[in-house]
């Protein structure tokens, strides 16, 4: 019987050794005579399972371990310690079996044949990973219906524009039909049309294909419109790891209170913080000329009392209330680190 | 195996589609190789218009001595086996220049082919035609042009056994690139290295008995470039040295075994890069 998990990590670590330099030049010799060395754990023991087709959201910001998770579930990486298993497989044993079970996407980075036709990549892909005539014509004939190739699958990818080349790098990971695909960044740099087709085509895939997702993204909308589930890291630690509509109801306490002031220089009089005590997350104002967006959490202060406070020291023109959106709620967690948990 | 050579074969056809894009570049390519090394020979030349031959002697009294011809011979023969590697196997090179630095190396890691044997064939190097077309000129040339009594001691036949070791010579050279290069997956770069090794088979186009003890060791069995030049040239020229061409299937197939051994060791400690 086949296992519900299609991914389960272990206590997973990873450590580099990183030089320590002092800087410029002398630094440099310095540290070539008499290297240095600190241990920095970019991945600190994070366990998660992911279920079969399942699309979950990776997220962290800067330099949390995303990549470094990624790359060892790929096998790019040999953990330091702790395991995953795609499907039973541990990545770094066996390799070559293991990544035809795989796609990968690195956004930054694309895995095309850079100087040749689209259509030639595909060619040497179909050789790389033994797929017979018949299957690469009908996932041929998917991916294109999907990804809408056909415009530009005769052009050197080198001409490519960024939101092509990114269909072209989906379809090439997806070429071998894996049963896990690995997004990191697949929407950085495009505009928001083109974000938009390829968020549809990476739900269409998964339902059609039943591919599992994973999918690192400094997008909160591809993680709304696209993932289920989230599992967020910062400095190498698991921080979240729930549905998101669990992490909105447990965060989701913060309100945007906007207003338009009458008189401009009223804003002096509106001292929030002295009057209610809020602590610097609790708390923030964004000003652009008349218009002010005090952004704080409601558990401190009730909407009633705040907008009351405010109605009572200003004039205004035009005033409005909402839930902070998601994006709020995981700057809120960023900035907060491991305290959400 | 079948598969790798067929997966070879496609690659090979890739690149020819791209020469086919980058004309200028490859004309460029081939004109300079060609002028290196006319430079090379003629410097040659110069040196033996003023000297008849190249003289070993050992306490005064004169051990061994080849003329002009036979170290053009050596000189072609070298570039043989070093050709026919650069023109399969150049992209070892790109691994210790930035291949592993830029974090590139990823990719050959997320596909189920030997990400040595990926590296290895993705690019075919035409410029090393040239070096081949040079080495065979070479050849003959220098016998067509040889005295009698040199020319006499050649018997074609032992041709035959250093064909047959032929790709054992090759594997040294791909071998010594491998290890090298395989060094950065510590170093993040390691293409000096690789250069510095490399560029001992420039000793190798000469006898290997004018060095001192030292440089002949280290040409004959550390980087054995000496087996892959002077040993089966010199066995062809005179039937000299025969014992070399069993050393040469034992030294590079250990050498081999080596250069793998640092490869699969080299991945478990590859870092890839930030992105």
């Amino acid at each position: 019987m086949k296992s519900d998990i299609m991914i389960q990590v272990r206590n997973l670590k990873k450590e580099f050794k990183k030089a320590i330099k002092e800087p410029g030049l002398k630094g440099s010799f310095k540290a070539l005579f008499k290297p240095e060395y600190e241990i920095v754990k970019a991945v600190d023991d994070i366990s998660f399972d992911v279920k079969r087709g399942e699309i979950i959201g990776f997220i962290g910001p800067n330099g949390a371990g995303k990549s470094t998770v990624i790359k060892m579930l790929t096998g790019i990486l040999t953990p330091t310690s702790g395991e995953c298993r795609i499907d039973g497989k541990i990545p770094t044993e066996n390799r070559k079996d293991y990544v035809k079970e795989i796609g990968v996407v690195f956004g930054q980075r694309t895995q095309l044949w850079w100087d040749l036709a689209l259509r030639e990549t595909y060619m040497v892909l179909k050789e790389i990973y033994e797929i017979p005539e018949e299957d690469y014509k009908e996932r041929m004939a998917f991916l294109n219906q999907v990804l809408e190739l056909d415009d530009f699958i005769t052009s050197p990818v080198r001409t490519l524009s960024l939101g092509q080349r990114m269909r072209a790098d989906i379809a090439a990971s997806l070429l071998h039909n894996p049963k896990v695909l690995f997004l990191d960044e697949p929407t950085i740099g495009l505009d928001v049309v083109v974000k938009d087709n390829i968020r549809k085509a990476i739900q269409k895939i998964s339902e059609e294909s039943g591919t599992t997702v994973i999918l690192t993204t400094h997008d909160l909308e591809d993680i709304e419109l696209l993932c289920k589930r989230i599992v967020m890291i910062d400095k190498g630690k698991k921080v979240f790891d729930g549905e998101l509509s669990e992490l909105r109801r447990r965060y989701g306490q913060m309100r945007e209170l906007g207003f338009e002031l009458r008189n401009v220089d009223d804003i002096a009089k509106l001292t929030y913080k002295e009057d209610f005590a809020f602590s610097d997350d609790d708390l923030s104002i964004e000003r652009s000329g008349s218009n002010v967006k005090v952004r704080f959490n409601s558990d401190v202060v009730s909407v009633e009392k705040m907008l009351s406070y405010t109605l009572s020291k200003v004039h205004v023109k035009d005033v409005n209330c909402k839930d902070a959106d998601i994006e709020e709620i995981i700057r809120r967690l960023y900035l907060g680190g491991g305290e959400a948990q | 195996m079948f598969r790798y050579m067929r997966l070879h074969k496609i690659f090979i056809k890739q690149d020819l589609k791209k020469l086919m894009e980058y004309k200028v570049d490859f004309l460029l390519g081939a004109v300079g190789f060609l002028l290196e090394q006319a430079v090379q020979i003629f410097c040659l030349g110069i040196i033996f218009a003023s000297i008849p031959a190249l003289v070993y002697r050992e306490n005064g009294v004169v051990q061994d001595s080849w003329i002009f011809n036979e170290v053009l011979f050596i000189y072609g023969f070298s570039l043989i086996p070093k050709g026919i590697d650069h023109l399969f196997f150049d992209n070892l090179w790109g691994l210790g220049y930035w291949i592993v630095d830029k974090g590139d190396f990823d990719k050959y890691l997320t596909r189920p082919v030997y990400s040595w044997f990926y590296v290895l064939c993705e690019k075919f190097c035409v410029d090393a035609l040239g070096e081949i077309i040079v080495g065979v000129a070479l050849i003959i040339y220098s016998t067509l042009t040889m005295p009698m009594e040199v020319a006499s001691a050649i018997n074609w036949w032992r041709v035959l056994p250093v064909l047959a070791v032929m790709p054992f010579c090759i594997m040294i050279f791909t071998s010594v690139k491998t290890a090298t290069a395989a060094i950065s997956f510590w170093t993040k770069r390691s293409g000096h290295i690789t250069h510095m090794c490399y560029m001992t088979n420039d000793f190798a186009k000469y006898p290997a008995k004018i060095y001192n003890v030292f440089v002949k060791t280290v040409i004959t069995y550390i980087l054995p470039f000496a087996l892959t030049a002077y040993y089966p040239a010199i066995f062809i020229l005179r039937g000299e040295s025969w014992w070399s061409l069993p050393v040469t299937v034992l030294v590079s197939v250990v050498l081999f075994a080596v250069s793998q051994f640092i490869w699969n060791k080299g991945i478990s400690s590859y870092e890839s890069a930030g992105s």
